[in-house]
């Protein structure tokens, strides 16, 4: 469906075959007329999108319009940035992560976040995965947790015999797999993928899209991309986003994938996603 | 600034040239099957068999940059649309020429028969009707006019009418053997006629659907007389 004037945008109509056959349509995540700024700067305005639970959901738009601002509004990363200021609410199964007795600690554990290039740490395989379970104390068993992180990343198999090398080690498609590795150890709810593939070639790009369709049974995930194609291919429900004339990002519209890419509701998306504007 | 996809527009717009010659192509033909049929030329009937083999070519050749397009420059939205409409216009197009052959094969087959000047004037009749429809179908194609395409299907009554009163005009001729003879190929011309009708038909219903992203039938099944 289309936002309407204010950018206000509800949760788009069904997919064949998604959750709601089998169940009550729950939401992950929710933001409700979101705006962010960066000082006097607003970089996008009025965001109210409601991400499915076990969906993948694709923010696309031209470079500029807010997307990965949106993204990075989901787990409070703007926080690291002085000048940055959330309006609106952004809803984390109902409960506002921007209220002031949230930790913001706890909401990147269970939202966490997979970045444009891998940066695994400089340590060994295991460490990397490891790594954030330490830290938030797991007293379970780490091996376990470790290669059951790994299998899931789809690179156990391949790493199976050198947990101890350097993280640095692997190429850079499994570079970016055992970061999600990594998120994944700290048993997250939510993965968001900030342009997961742009620093990878087309085989290991294929090989993560694959990787979130599986990790999807047991995750939401929000995907940022500049790339359409695999927005198109990787997705279930995609929000367009565009920059008005004051440069501030909106939602033009969001719905299922497979309408957005065959009969877009909007023309303003239509000129975008067909390439017919400038 | 240059649009980003100039290129592959380009590309579009030379394949939907190329179908639009292709449907004169088809459209001329039934229109040059059906003079040869009512002139009893023989000779026409000849050109007409063999020009069918520059519709196929002209198929092949869109077909190949359908292809190609589709391959290398992943269409989407309108232009997906552009590219699926593309294609069935391409095969309604190559089996109008096949039925212009059908009726030219039978012109050849029922040389020297005794003729019944009513049922040719239905047939010329028929003919008539369905050559402005593929024009009418094809100009709404191009000029992505709905309500032009929505037309086709109203043009199409009298062809459908004309072809359900074919076989009394046949049974007519029952008295006469020669001429019996020669009617009841007819009713398969009658029935090419018929069909190149619904295929314009089906290319109005592909306006419809390139413009709105929902596909219509233009036609009721029931209003026909018999499947197809």
């Amino acid at each position: 469906m289309a936002a309407d004037d204010r950018g206000i945008v509800i949760a788009p109509a069904g997919v064949p075959g998604s959750v709601e056959e089998t169940g009550p349509v729950t939401h992950a995540m929710e933001t409700v007329d979101m705006s962010v700024s960066y000082g006097s700067f607003r970089a996008v305005k009025n965001v109210s999108l409601q991400f499915r639970d076990h969906q993948i959901t694709a923010l696309i738009g031209p470079s500029g319009c807010g997307k990965s601002t949106v993204l990075r509004a989901f787990n409070r990363m703007n926080d690291l940035i002085p000048t940055s200021r959330v309006e609106g609410r952004v809803l984390f199964h109902g409960a506002d992560i921007y209220e002031e007795s949230v930790d913001p600690v706890e909401v990147r554990r269970r939202v966490g976040m997979v970045f444009q290039k891998p940066n695994p740490f400089p340590k060994s395989i295991y460490d990397n995965v490891a790594w954030g379970a330490k830290v938030n104390g797991y007293k379970g068993n780490m091996d376990d947790l470790v290669e059951q992180s790994l299998r899931q990343a789809a690179l156990w198999d391949e790493v199976d015999d050198k947990l101890d090398q350097s993280g640095l080690s692997l190429s850079g498609g499994q570079q970016q797999r055992l970061c999600i590795a990594r998120t994944i150890a700290v048993k997250p709810e939510i993965i968001l993928m900030d342009e997961p593939t742009s620093a990878l070639d087309p085989i290991a790009t294929l090989r993560i899209e694959e990787l979130i369709q599986e990790l999807k049974q047991r995750y939401t995930i929000i995907i940022v991309t500049h790339n359409m194609q695999q927005a198109a291919r990787a997705s279930d429900f995609t929000a367009f986003l565009n920059m008005d004339q004051d440069r501030a990002g909106r939602v033009i519209e969001f719905e299922a994938t497979a309408e957005l890419f065959t009969r877009p509701a909007k023309k303003e998306t239509e000129d975008y996603i067909t390439g017919r504007f400038g | 600034m240059t649009a980003p996809r100039r290129h592959f527009h380009e590309e579009l717009r030379t394949i939907e040239q190329q179908l639009v010659l292709m449907a004169g192509m088809a459209e001329r033909a039934v229109g040059r099957a059906v003079d040869a049929l009512v002139r009893n030329d023989i000779a026409l009937a000849a050109e007409v068999v063999a020009d069918d083999q520059l519709i196929d070519e002209k198929y092949l050749l869109i077909h190949e940059k359908w292809l190609e397009t589709m391959a290398l420059q992943t269409p989407v939205a309108i232009d997906l649309r552009l590219m699926s409409s593309v294609l069935h216009l391409l095969v309604t197009l190559e089996r109008m020429g096949d039925q212009a052959t059908n009726i030219a094969k039978i012109v050849k087959s029922i040389e020297g028969h005794a003729r019944e000047p009513v049922i040719l004037e239905h047939l010329r009749e028929m003919g008539d009707l369905v050559q402005p429809m593929v024009r009418t179908a094809m100009e709404a194609f191009v000029q992505r006019d709905f309500a032009l395409a929505l037309r086709v299907p109203e043009m199409d009554e009298p062809v459908n009418r004309l072809n359900r009163s074919m076989t009394n005009d046949v049974a007519r001729c029952a008295p006469d053997q020669e001429v019996l003879e020669w009617a009841v190929p007819m009713l398969m011309v009658s029935r090419a006629l018929e069909r190149v009708g619904d295929q314009a038909v089906d290319i109005a219903e592909q306006v419809a659907f390139l413009l709105t992203g929902e596909f219509q039938e233009f036609t009721r099944p029931d209003t026909e007389s018999y499947d197809h």
